[in-house]
């Protein structure tokens, strides 16, 4: 074997399945690597070294013993540091939460634990998934691990960069306007927001209760499925948790993709008055050619205009960032970074009825959205408009005054959404694409995602590091 | 929407900011003036009349 830290998750199990890797070398193996290559990406907040090898020696044991739980059983994975865990520091990338140590787990802790998955530790993140990364905050800015010289995009940045750079198998991000899809896009990995409602939310620091949506982030997307099979289900104690029927993800990514109806949104990304980089706009071209060679039928549709699920989005996502955060804004404002702050300061300024029209408008581009997308199975669209920005650059206090966000249309309506590598730029810099798919129709998007991967080249690559 | 159309000076945003409990410093107080006039912009594309029984906000399921 050459390299275990670049081993997908399904086929490290089939590994350990038959005997012929152990999860305590596997895990050996990514804590090597961390201590020799995350010094220079910054992806780690904590590293649970001890905690890891516990956690792979038991795994070990229940699989010598018969014991098998699962596509998970003995992963090394990693948790974006917004996620609780029992006697782990959970930070929020914030001064605020620097020593905040949670007595319990997150319920999507829960299950990987219970699923075997081995925790390497806590991942950088944008300061409680909404800040940029400045200085002023506890711990390094996370950097692209494809130059060094890049953001990694966010808000779940450490996840991105991790999952790439071989820093662990598998990490848990959260998406409230893009934040899985534009990390995953940038670092070049796959990562879906799920549908809302579909992954349970409790013991993860909010943003905004109506957006926020948990999922994983893999290198490829069939792993992803792995992953979401053991996070997906109902969930008591989180509130808008669905009771949805059970469905085998992992055996998704098998399915036949010939006769599949794809929605082309040319118009959300092709626009007089936001630029796409022609390289982007090359590579989607591209993966539209791939996957009609592979069987699937792709048409262009027009949905409602992108801006009005950014400003819808980002009014509901302002002002429920703004109550959750009230009291430490009014109390210890010096204590968030200088874009945190006033991102969550600006929420104080709307009004009841504003916040009111946004979620009824939300109700009318949810409904508008599923009428375009009749008799269609997903929609195909852009994730990126162009590079991430330079990591020397001082992040903008309010990213959203420019152009609309690719990401939130489908926060705004709360279907499911994955962020799929599809090439290269000349910079070096993955480009990629997002195919959103019916509510609570993961199993579509990973059959279309993993079919196109399987298609393509683009996995045999990895940062130069 | 039913903001007015002038968007608020930054004296007007400044007696509005007292109101919200905020401690702002004067820095802070320029770019979120700036933050909100633009998001106000923004929010021109909104709907502003709803009907009463339209598009009720309070529910919110993925599935519907």
């Amino acid at each position: 074997m050459t390299d275990m830290t670049t081993l997908g998750i399904a086929e490290a199990g089939r590994l350990m399945a038959r005997g012929d890797l152990t999860s305590t070398a596997l895990t050996e193996a990514f804590l090597e690597r961390i201590a020799a290559v995350d010094p220079k990406v910054h992806s780690y907040i904590t590293v649970t070294a001890d905690t890891a090898r516990n956690a792979a020696r038991q795994a070990d044991m229940e699989m010598k013993g018969g014991l098998r739980r699962g596509p998970l059983h003995g992963i090394p994975i990693a948790l974006k540091d917004i996620y609780e865990t029992a006697g782990i520091r959970t930070t929020g990338h914030s001064h605020l939460k620097a020593d905040y140590v949670p007595a319990t787990d997150a319920e999507t802790v829960r299950r990987l634990k219970a699923a075997g998955a081995v925790l390497l530790g806590k991942l950088g993140t944008h300061e409680f998934a909404n800040g940029a990364m400045t200085s002023d905050q506890p711990f390094p800015a996370v950097l692209n691990p494809w130059t060094l010289k890049h953001q990694p995009g966010g808000s779940s940045s450490g996840s991105g960069a991790a999952v790439a750079a071989a820093l662990c198998m598998g990490a848990m991000g959260s998406d409230t306007g893009g934040s899985i899809r534009n990390p995953a896009g940038y670092c070049g990995v796959a990562g879906i927001k799920p549908t809302y409602g579909l992954v349970s939310r409790c013991g993860i620091f909010p943003l905004a209760f109506s957006l926020d949506t948990a999922g994983p982030m893999a290198w490829t997307v069939e792993d992803c499925a792995l992953m979401l099979d053991v996070l997906a289900g109902h969930d008591p104690n989180d509130q808008a948790s669905a009771k949805a029927p059970k469905v085998d993800y992992g055996a998704s990514v098998h399915r036949p993709i010939k006769g599949m109806r794809i929605a082309l949104a040319r118009s959300w990304y092709e626009r007089d008055d936001a630029s796409m980089t022609a390289e982007t706009k090359a590579g989607i071209d591209e993966a539209v050619r791939v996957l009609r060679d592979l069987g699937a039928i792709v048409e262009e549709v027009v949905f409602p205009d992108l801006w009005s699920y950014h400003i819808c989005g980002r009014l509901i996502l302002s002002v429920e960032a703004h109550a959750v955060h009230r009291r430490d804004i009014i109390e210890r404002p010096e204590k968030f970074g200088y874009t945190t702050r006033r991102r969550f300061q600006i929420g104080a300024f709307f009004s009841g009825e504003q916040y009111l029209s946004a979620l009824r408008f939300r109700r009318r581009l949810q409904q508008e959205t599923r009428a375009a997308m009749r008799g269609y199975d997903l929609v195909l669209m852009a994730s990126q408009w162009g590079p991430p920005e330079p990591a020397d650059e001082a992040p903008v206090i309010f990213h959203f005054l420019g152009k609309p966000s690719l990401t939130m249309p489908f926060n705004v309506t709360g279907q499911p959404a994955l962020a799929l590598c599809c090439g290269y730029g000349s910079d070096g810099l993955p480009l990629s694409f997002q195919l959103g798919g019916r509510p609570f129709d993961e199993a579509s998007v990973f059959a279309v995602g993993a079919a196109y991967e399987r298609a393509t080249t683009w996995r045999s690559r990895r940062p130069p590091l | 929407m039913s903001s007015p159309k002038a968007p608020p000076t930054l004296e007007e945003f400044r007696a509005r900011a007292a109101l919200t409990g905020l401690t702002l410093t004067e820095e802070d107080l320029g770019h979120l003036h700036k933050g909100y006039v633009g998001l106000l912009a923004q929010m021109e594309r909104m709907p502003s009349c709803w009907a009463w029984a339209a598009e009720p906000p309070h529910i919110f399921r993925a599935d519907e």
